[in-house]
């Protein structure tokens, strides 16, 4: 497992927080426009990921991972596909404890 | 009241020392004077105005003098009787074999007839100092000689008004005595530190008798629930020699006066009622019925629990109460208890309701015997019972049991009731049930609530050698399938009807024991060992047919004919395909013994695949307890 480029578990409030900085994070996929995937976050915050996603369609959830070139996207290296259903509750619960007293712990 | 000692009665006895027959005896009525305990009977100098003799009652009659019922100064009728002579003294004594209580204490030792009759008041003569006789004395009585009423000898003691009163009274039936010296304490009023009160309490709940053994030995014991009239509660226990003597006295819904019982701080654990004490009464202990009280059995006061959520309630402390048709009545078993090998009956009855849920009731002893019986009769009419207080325990997912002080009735008149009967003269009687134990037992096949339940570590379970000594210990664990050995004999050959194993029948085919029959085909069953992991660690796990087909996701038979094709490679590759797969396991621990050495055999008692979603929340809570416990 490479471990040289640690990205850190953001959702859409804590994103402005590792501007940047290499990110990761899921979205819900709303479309595309003009080369660039608007998702909406596990937090109800519209982003856009640019770069090129896979050839094989996304599906509902996807991860990114990149390097957050503002508060409000991302330059997207990994794009993984996570299926139609997501526990985003979890995942918010996760963020912060990523970013909280044992961030420490995911990097 | 006109009764009297009989004139020279002790003549008469003297006369006849041993009489032949009852009705040889003519009315002889002595006074008892003196009385006092000799040993295990009493001995008392019979009176009869004139003349005195030294008496003595058959050990049988001692406990009508500890009630009171025969009492010093009193007058009994003498019914059978011996008279003795002591060579040594040239004395003559009497034992009383026989004797009816003709009158309770007078005021006084009759000498003469001059003196006063029951029920007069006297000034006892200590109180007044005079050591002459004098006329100022008032008083219907004429007296002559100086010794009946004066004892110019005495001193004269202070006493306080109290005593006086209570002297005054002491000699009265014992009802109007204690109604009127012993004034009647509210229940709320008692404390460990003041003895000296009477109560007038109904007993609102009434045990069994149970017999008990502890270090100090064995003995018997039960209690009741005492209500006054304020409503306030206290339990008072009765053991050994007191518990024998105030069972039969106590009766459900009657009023006593109660005094001489002992207070002390209640044992949170065993309480019943809301006191911050609980009383004991011993053999000295007064328990009087009150006469003009009428009996009244309070309307026994339901809080029923549906059935369907009876769950939550599974070893709770608290007590249920619930309400449902019953649909069967089993015959009554005798089980034998493990602590003292008495050997108890025991029913079981189940009971539904308009939550389309069953549960089986144990009805013991008492209920199992009488009530049961009469259940067991109206059971093809589905009767309505309605229980109070039971016991929730977890035996098939949920289980109700009755104890000492559960109530049991049957076609109540309560609201309750009527909807049950409706509900189930409508619809109930032909839907089909489901047992509420069934969704919660350990055994249930969708994992549901019981994969979150007494969770542990894999490691928890193996460095714990003395897990499941006594009964086996219930526990979930999430663990990776890690080692399936192809080679170990995976099941067995079974019955086709019920599963039992069948060997190898006379002239082929499978011989089944249990369904006494032989089959040409049998089909297999798994049984295997399969070694799990997780983060913790790593053990060893017995897996039977349902639970292992989930984790090698095929069944035995099919495994067997992959197994015997080509190589067998389809078959290791089933096994690896199974290998490193997560899931949800219940698992039981017992302890083995084999060759002399105890073993820990950690079995699977369900399988269920992980549900991410709900184990990330399940992680998730552990991990704000831990940060909470910090």
């Amino acid at each position: 497992m490479d471990t040289s480029k640690p990205a850190i578990f953001v959702n859409g409030g804590l994103l402005p927080m590792h501007v940047q900085k290499r990110v990761r994070i899921v979205i819900q996929v709303l479309g595309s426009d003009r080369g660039a995937v608007i998702g909406k976050s596990t937090d109800d915050h519209q982003l856009t990921v640019k770069g090129t996603p896979p050839s094989v369609p996304l599906t509902n959830f996807v991860e990114v991972i990149g390097i957050a070139d503002s508060e409000k996207s991302i330059q997207a290296e990994i794009w993984t596909n996570f299926g139609d259903t997501f526990d985003t509750y979890s995942y918010n619960q996760l963020c912060q404890l990523a970013n909280g007293e044992y961030q420490l712990l995911f990097l | 009241m006109g009764q009297w000692v009989s004139p020279d009665a002790i003549a008469a006895l003297l006369s006849n020392p041993k009489p032949d027959s009852l009705t040889d005896i003519p009315e002889i009525i002595v006074q008892i004077t003196k009385l006092e305990p000799k040993g295990k009977s009493y001995g008392f100098d019979a009176n009869d105005g004139k003349m005195k003799i030294k008496a003595i009652f058959n050990s049988r009659l001692s406990s009508e003098i500890i009630s009171g019922n025969i009492q010093n100064l009193g007058l009994i009728r003498i019914l059978d009787y011996t008279v003795n002579e002591i060579p040594s003294k040239s004395e003559n004594y009497l034992i009383i074999t026989k004797c009816e209580v003709v009158s309770p204490a007078l005021a006084m030792e009759i000498k003469d007839e001059k003196n006063e009759e029951l029920g007069e008041k006297k000034e006892e003569s200590g109180i007044i100092l005079k050591p002459k006789q004098e006329h100022e004395i008032k008083g219907e009585v004429k007296k002559e000689s100086s010794g009946i009423l004066l004892k110019p000898k005495q001193e004269m003691v202070a006493k306080s008004a109290a005593q006086i009163v209570n002297e005054q009274h002491r000699n009265m039936a014992p009802t109007a005595r204690m109604a009127m010296t012993r004034r009647v304490h509210p229940l709320v009023s008692l404390n460990p530190y003041q003895g000296n009160w009477t109560i007038k309490v109904r007993v609102t709940s009434k045990g069994n008798m149970r017999a008990y053994k502890n270090a100090r030995g064995e003995g018997c014991v039960f209690n009741v629930e005492l209500t006054d009239e304020d409503g306030t509660q206290i339990q008072a226990t009765m053991f050994n020699e007191a518990a024998r003597k105030f069972y039969d006295k106590f009766q459900l819904g009657k009023v006593y006066y109660i005094s001489k019982g002992t207070l002390r701080v209640a044992n949170k654990q065993f309480r019943t009622v809301q006191n911050d004490y609980e009383m004991t009464l011993n053999e000295n202990s007064e328990v009087e019925e009150a006469s003009n009280e009428a009996a009244f059995i309070p309307e026994t006061k339901f809080n029923f629990v549906p059935i369907d959520q009876l769950g939550p309630c599974v070893n709770s402390t608290e007590l249920v109460d619930v309400v449902g048709i019953v649909q069967s009545v089993s015959p009554t078993m005798s089980i034998r208890r493990k602590s003292n090998n008495e050997i108890v009956p025991k029913r079981d009855i189940t009971i539904a309701d308009e939550t389309r849920k069953t549960v089986v009731v144990s009805l013991w002893n008492d209920l199992a015997t009488d009530l049961g019986q009469e259940l067991l009769d109206l059971a093809d009419k589905s009767p309505v019972v309605a229980i109070k207080s039971l016991k929730v325990g977890d035996f098939q997912g949920v289980s109700l049991s009755t104890l000492g002080r559960s109530i049991v009735q049957i076609n109540p008149d309560i609201p309750e009731s009527k909807k049950l009967r409706c509900w189930y003269d409508s619809e109930g009687k032909e839907t089909s049930m489901a047992s509420v134990g069934s969704g919660l037992s350990p055994s249930t096949k969708s994992g549901g609530r019981s994969m979150y339940s007494d969770r542990v570590s894999i490691s928890h379970m193996t460095s714990n050698p003395s897990l499941g000594g006594d009964k086996p210990a219930f526990f979930s664990i999430r663990a990776y399938i890690s080692f399936i050995k192809p080679d170990q004999s995976m099941w067995y050959r079974a019955c086709k009807a019920c599963n039992k194993k069948v060997t190898e029948g006379v002239g082929g085919g499978y011989w089944c024991e249990g369904c006494q029959k032989n089959d040409a085909e049998c089909s297999l069953r798994y049984i295997m060992v399969v070694k799990v992991s997780d983060a913790s660690g790593e053990g060893w796990v017995s897996a039977f047919n349902e639970e292992a087909e989930k984790i090698i996701g095929c069944s035995a038979d099919e495994l067997d004919k992959l197994k015997s094709e080509e190589e067998g490679s389809s078959y290791q590759l089933k096994l690896k395909e199974a290998t490193w797969n997560p899931h949800l396991f219940r698992v039981s621990v017992a302890q083995n013994e084999y060759n002399n050495e105890k073993r820990q055999r950690i079995t699977v008692r369900a399988v269920a695949p992980v549900d991410f979603a709900a184990e990330s929340r399940f992680l998730l809570e552990d991990i704000s307890k831990m940060k909470g416990s910090q």
